[in-house]
């Protein structure tokens, strides 16, 4: 499939709204602000997904993650409180913006370099597993295919995680006063009494 | 992959036996779920045990299948049980089994949540299972979540304490960075290649004429693999975790996670990048170099002894990395190199473990776990520390114990390919495991000659579950010392290779 | 030369099969959007101009009539409603996974290849997709079941 040139003003487009999201993200003091410029972002890489032809990944996009995940980002924002502000002028270890910058920026040299050295002539123009393999055939009639056939096992692999995940949250979330009497001790290292040495009966 | 083909298959055919471990670990994940949620605190008492029972038996199909011998393939390739695959198998449940020998007294005395502590043990050590198995990028990287959630919230077990809230939060954050890192590199890869399979990502980059992209991709997987196993400069995150976990976690982590980073990372180079010995190798043996050197001197500072086998269990990364390094030259040298990795994981894994049982023992009497509150434990605890000097000694590398023969099988993989590289590499192993020694005699001494700090000198009474963790860790670091042939016997590399292409 | 692209696409109903599905599709969505937003615009800048501007204190409070707010409006939230918001992304995505078998519960789709042969059927999923998708949604009722029993669900 020729990429057209609407394609490619959409690409531009989308392009400058998902920076401009991500820039967002960092750029705003208020968090509630930076989420929902996440959520800019996020929808323009829906939109990308779209343009090239990937339509329930594009609906699983704005689903999942414009939908629920910014939902839990800001559950998050608001549990931890808005008006708490970071002071930024503090920096616990000594000129460690600096040689976070130098770094950042020779990692994305690299990327960049990496990308447009060897991009072109590597990128193999195989279609996408989540656009169309086949034409004439929903995409989303060829992802159950291979969630059903290859990855039938990562499939129920993801339900132990998702459920794993409901566990952690609740033991995270649950309070302490619920859960266990504070140790007395301060020491990280032991429970809280030395008990008797045959715990299996004792717990009869 | 040729998706079209794949389409054709309608139902892939399930090997039930060779699932089997997995299917044991599901099933037992949901009984201890179930038993938590409507058995109530009457059930408490039951969770140690019934794991414990749980994790012998997915021990059971290992063994039938290890037996069998057949090397079982599903998914197209993307899940192989071969004895590479067992052996880790085997590894990852029965340090699971010692962990949860560990944790028994430790949880319940502590008052704290046992139900949810044990399922998330076993849901990580599922995770560690089927990373033994994985063989493409989804499954790698579904089990390296898999295994690593759960972690992160068993770091954080003491809710109370900002030691281990701390440990929690800085494990996550340098776990997440690492995934999202491991990640760029895998849909790089994919975007090569097309393919999620390690065996296609390897033919379709071979021969590559511009390798800037293969070169960055690798880059990527290589260093999320590398905070995975704590190497040097992104071993950060682990000493604040080690030392602020609950210590049974801290030995969980120090073992079961890091060997299971060290299966993914062999697995995906091995396998994935055989044919670009030009990136990797130069990457693998400057973090192992870095990390030997530097995990060893900043372990020779420390004071408490969790906090130094965090710094000696980074340097040990870099033992088991070296081999890796030379992996590239030739056939020979990978089998080699992951007979080296795969014995010394084991070995480490026994010692490793050990060292915390005492730790997590001595901890009962004195509460801390300072090296100067060993003082005088040849005294009053004449068997711990016994027991102590055997894991040390074997960390260090002293013959008769266990640790010596991993030593060697790393020398003898870094000396095979005749490469300045590898014997430059095998030099520092030599110079680093002097330095190492330092530490670990320093313990010993101060457990035989120094006396007690406060003039107690009561016996410590080790509670079964711990008597056992110690006999089975002093077993095999003792047995697999004398008698190398047992171990080496199961940790031939052939059917790995082969099926690795 | 992009420009010089753009023009007949936007009459894309009578141009030839060289347009992709992509521009035809999403041509009307796009004009849709564009439209709300005028609207908006419209409504908006008319509303601004012939509107009366009395600026008055008493319009600026939360209620103009009945009780003050009291503190802030963005206080700090309850740490349990998080796990409601967690349950509902996990719930989302268990969703996204059930999608694509649903399409093809009983249903055959023939795959076709450029020259029209049909080259091979796909049957439904049948009992064994059946069997794969009731394990994954028991295994995720597991995290529902221990959430209840839990009694995290409880809405205090």
């Amino acid at each position: 499939m020729e990429t057209t040139a609407v394609e490619y003003v959409v690409f531009a487009l989308c392009a400058v709204i998902v920076l401009a999201g991500a820039f967002g993200v960092i750029w705003f003091r208020n968090p509630v602000q930076a989420a929902l410029s996440l959520v800019a972002t996020l929808f323009g890489v829906a939109v990308l997904f779209l343009n090239m032809n990937a339509q329930f990944l594009a609906a699983v996009q704005v689903i999942v993650y414009t939908g629920a995940i910014v939902v839990l980002i800001l559950f998050v924002i608001m549990l931890l409180g808005v008006d708490v502000e970071e002071d930024l002028e503090e920096e616990p270890l000594v000129g460690q913006r600096v040689i976070a910058l130098v770094i950042a920026a020779g990692v994305a040299g690299l990327v960049v370099a990496g990308v447009t050295l060897g991009g072109a002539d590597l990128v193999s123009g195989a279609r996408s597993v989540t656009g169309s393999i086949v034409d004439d055939v929903s995409n989303i009639e060829q992802i159950g295919r291979l969630l059903f056939t290859e990855y039938v096992f990562a499939l129920e692999i993801t339900a132990v995680l998702l459920t794993i995940a409901v566990i952690a949250a609740v033991v995270m979330s649950r309070r302490p006063s619920e859960v266990e009497p504070l140790p007395a001790e301060n020491a990280s290292m032991e429970p809280p009494e030395p008990m008797e040495p045959e715990a299996e009966e004792v717990f009869d | 992959m040729n998706i079209l083909a794949a389409v054709g298959v309608d139902n892939p055919p399930l090997d039930w036996h060779a699932l089997a471990p997995e299917l044991v670990l599901v099933g037992l994940l949901a009984v201890l779920l179930l038993v938590d949620a409507f058995g109530g605190e009457r059930s408490r008492w039951a969770m140690p045990s019934l794991t414990g029972i749980g994790l012998l038996a997915a021990l059971i199909p290992v063994a039938t299948l290890a037996y069998d011998g057949v090397v079982r393939s599903m998914f197209d390739g993307a899940y192989v049980v071969d004895n590479y695959a067992l052996l880790f198998k085997a590894l990852f449940l029965i340090a699971g089994y010692v962990v949860v020998l560990l944790s028994t007294n430790y949880i319940a005395e502590g008052d704290y949540w046992e139900g949810e502590y044990y399922q998330l043990l076993v849901a990580s050590l599922l995770g560690m299972t089927v990373m033994a198995s994985a063989r493409d990028l989804i499954s790698v990287f579904l089990a390296l979540e898999l295994l690593s959630i759960p972690a992160y919230m068993l770091a954080a077990w003491r809710k109370r304490d900002l030691g281990s809230e701390e440990a929690g939060m800085k494990y996550y954050l340098m776990g997440v960075f690492a995934s999202a890192i491991l990640l760029y590199g895998m849909s790089l890869l994919y975007g090569m290649t097309g393919s999620t399979l390690l065996v296609d990502i390897a033919g379709a980059i071979e021969g590559t004429e511009v390798p800037a992209l293969v070169a960055l991709a690798v880059v990527l997987v290589v260093v999320g693999f590398a905070f995975k196993v704590s190497a040097v400069p992104f071993h950060t995150w682990a000493p604040d975790t080690y030392q602020g976990a609950p210590t049974p976690v801290t030995a969980f982590l120090a073992v079961g996670s890091k060997a299971a980073g060290f299966v993914a990372l062999m697995t995906v180079v091995l396998i994935a990048f055989p044919t670009q010995p030009r990136i990797f190798e130069p990457l693998i043996w400057a973090l192992a170099a870095v990390t030997m050197i530097v995990g060893n001197l900043i372990a020779l500072r420390q004071t408490n002894l969790v906090r130094m086998l965090a710094y000696s269990g980074v340097a040990q990364a870099g033992y088991i990395l070296a081999p890796l390094a030379v992996a590239g030259v030739s056939g020979a040298s990978a089998a080699m190199a992951v007979e080296a990795v795969s014995t010394y994981l084991v070995i480490y894994a026994a010692m490793n473990l050990g060292a915390f049982a005492v730790v997590i023992a001595v901890a009962r009497k004195t509460g801390s776990a300072e090296i100067d509150s060993y003082g005088g434990l040849f005294s009053y605890s004449p068997v711990l520390a016994v027991c102590m000097s055997v894991f040390l000694f074997s960390l260090a590398g002293i013959p008769p114990l266990a640790g010596w023969y991993g030593k060697l099988t790393i020398f003898l993989a870094l000396i095979e390919p005749g490469t300045l590289a590898g014997y430059i590499l095998a030099v520092i192993v030599g110079l680093a495991s002097v330095i190492a020694l330092f530490y670990y005699a320093r313990v010993a001494k101060v457990m035989f000659v120094d006396p007690a700090p406060d003039g107690d000198t009561t016996p410590i009474r080790v509670p079964m579950s711990l008597a056992a963790a110690l006999t089975i860790t002093v077993a095999v670091t003792l047995v697999v010392g004398v008698l190398p042939q047992v171990l080496a016997r199961v940790t031939g590399a052939e059917t790995f290779l082969s099926i690795g292409g | 030369m992009l420009l010089t692209d753009i023009s007949p696409l936007l009459s894309a109903t009578t141009a030839g099969e060289s347009y992709s599905d992509f521009v035809r599709s999403y041509l009307t969505v796009a004009i849709f959007g564009l439209l709300a937003l005028g609207m908006v615009a419209l409504l908006l800048g008319v509303g601004s101009i012939i509107r009366p501007n009395r600026p008055q204190p008493g319009k600026y409070l939360t209620y103009e009539s009945g009780v003050d707010p009291v503190g802030e409006a963005w206080p700090q939230t309850q740490v349990r409603y998080y796990i409601f918001a967690l349950l509902f992304v996990i719930f989302d995505v268990e969703a996204v996974f059930i999608f694509p078998w649903a399409t093809r519960l009983d249903s055959e789709t023939a795959l076709v290849d450029s020259s029209g042969n049909v080259f091979e059927i796909l049957g439904p999923y049948g009992s064994y997709g059946l069997v794969k998708m009731l394990l994954f949604i028991a295994v995720l009722a597991l995290g529902l079941v221990y959430a209840w029993r839990k009694k995290v669900l409880r809405w205090m």
